[in-house]
């Protein structure tokens, strides 16, 4: 059986038709070919599949697609206006705060929804706003920077 | 593969009647953090699954003199409301201390206690609080303490055609405290979990609660430990002894995030640190 999902995504409506099992990050990388967010673990410990659900970060490997009925969804997808990147974006690519990439949309997205409710962070409360997002590659010193250089981005085109 | 079937009613008496007919057959999902990776890893196929997220079951308000905190209100919530930062703290810390951000904005309070785990942080700080759940089905209402809602682990009173609508937190008097030792400091289960609510008259012990979590089937509270503190004079002795009656009423067990030996001595060490810091001997 399946059933008629309606949200939003990335500002634009999308409708599909999912079944009641499938998550939202089936929908968007099977059904609607939205590749950043990272299938990792599929049980809501890595991270890597972290999308913004009405501003809020959530794990949508564990997030039932048809709960999203109605919501908007940001990606990774929606961050750039055009060919301008976002803060985050340019700031994770000047730090080098990737290494295999595969943690980074995550990563990005729970900094984004750190910033949008707390634009100017301490170190610390970055750190507390990563802690459920997994690199494997490296230590999160880079991570860290990248997002405390975008808050200072975002704070001085405000100013 | 079999066909699953989804329902989001906007009605509670819709909910209740479509769990008084399909019964066991229903799975409920709220946030769904630790429903779906159960789905995801084939351990659990629903039948049917009932969503309760549009119930209206999200909200943190004061009644008669008790908190009232809707079932599929978001972890999230307990973490930043204020009413839960000045009357009911060890919950905003368990709330706060556990998981991660992007868990705490869908996990609710209601998916946590009716999951039943042996871990559940919020068991703790509620039982301390002589928190209650009242549950509807459309035969009834009923009120159930906390205290006597767990049977087992992922085991409640809760029937098939049961939904838990509302958590009920007396405003008691006394400070309560909420510890947690886990493998890392983020998004982690217990090792051991321990909430204790003290309410003291000078130096001497007026009323208090114990609660252990994760040394158990299920989150426990301590009556014997309770009583032996209940109405002395509380001393670095004292809590000493109430610690070890408290850890003695518990039967942890060995599992992959530690041994019932280290249990017991962390468990020990937390009812101690938890009562100091009850009792103002400790920052």
């Amino acid at each position: 059986m399946k059933y008629a999902l309606s949200f939003t995504l990335n500002g634009f409506p999308v409708d599909v038709l999912v079944k009641p099992t499938e998550t939202l990050l089936d929908v968007l990388r099977e059904h609607l070919g939205v590749k950043s967010p990272k299938r990792g673990c599929n049980g809501g410990d890595c991270g890597a599949c972290t999308v913004l659900l009405n501003g809020e970060p959530v794990r949508s490997c564990i997030t039932i697609a048809l709960t999203a009925a109605g919501k908007a969804v940001t990606t990774v997808e929606g961050l750039a206006k055009g060919e301008a990147l976002h803060p985050l974006q340019k700031a994770f690519h000047e730090h080098h705060a990737t290494q295999c990439g595969f943690c980074t949309p995550g990563m990005i997205m729970a900094a984004k929804a750190l910033l949008d409710s707390n634009p100017n962070p301490k170190r610390e409360e970055v750190r507390e706003a990563l802690a459920g997002n997994l690199c494997r590659c490296t230590g999160y010193v880079k991570i860290v920077a990248a997002v405390m250089t975008a808050a200072e981005e975002i704070a001085s085109a405000k100013a | 593969m079999k066909d699953v079937l989804y329902f989001a009613p906007q009605k509670m008496s819709e909910a209740l009647k479509l769990l008084a007919t399909h019964k066991k057959k229903i799975t409920i999902l709220a946030g769904g953090t630790d429903l779906v990776p159960k789905m995801n890893h084939h351990v659990l196929k629903p039948d049917i699954l009932l969503y309760i997220g549009g119930l209206g079951l999200d909200y943190i308000k004061k009644k008669n003199g008790k908190l009232v905190i809707g079932a599929a209100t978001p972890w999230s919530k307990l973490v930043t409301n204020s009413l839960i930062a000045h009357k009911a703290a060890a919950l905003q810390k368990a709330a706060q201390t556990s998981s991660c951000v992007a868990i705490k904005s869908a996990a609710t309070i209601g998916g946590n206690l009716g999951s039943a785990s042996p871990a559940a942080d919020l068991a703790t700080p509620l039982l301390v609080m002589d928190g209650q759940l009242r549950l509807a089905s459309a035969r009834k209402k009923r009120l159930v303490a906390l205290k006597d809602f767990f049977k087992g682990p992922g085991e409640t009173v809760l029937k098939p055609d049961e939904l838990i609508v509302e958590i009920l937190v007396p405003l008691l008097k006394g400070k309560s405290v909420f510890l947690k030792a886990g493998r890392r400091k983020a998004l982690t289960l217990s090792v051991v979990n321990v909430a204790v609510r003290l309410e003291m008259a000078g130096k001497t012990c007026k009323d208090v609660r114990i609660a252990l979590g994760s040394m158990a089937p299920t989150p426990i509270r301590c009556y014997q430990a309770e009583r032996l503190l209940q109405g002395k004079v509380i001393d670095q002795e004292l809590i000493k002894r109430g610690a070890a009656e408290a850890v003695a009423e518990s039967d942890p067990m060995d599992d992959g995030r530690a041994t019932a030996w280290y249990r017991i001595k962390a468990g020990t060490a937390l009812v101690c640190r938890a009562l100091e810091q009850a009792a103002g001997m400790q920052a």
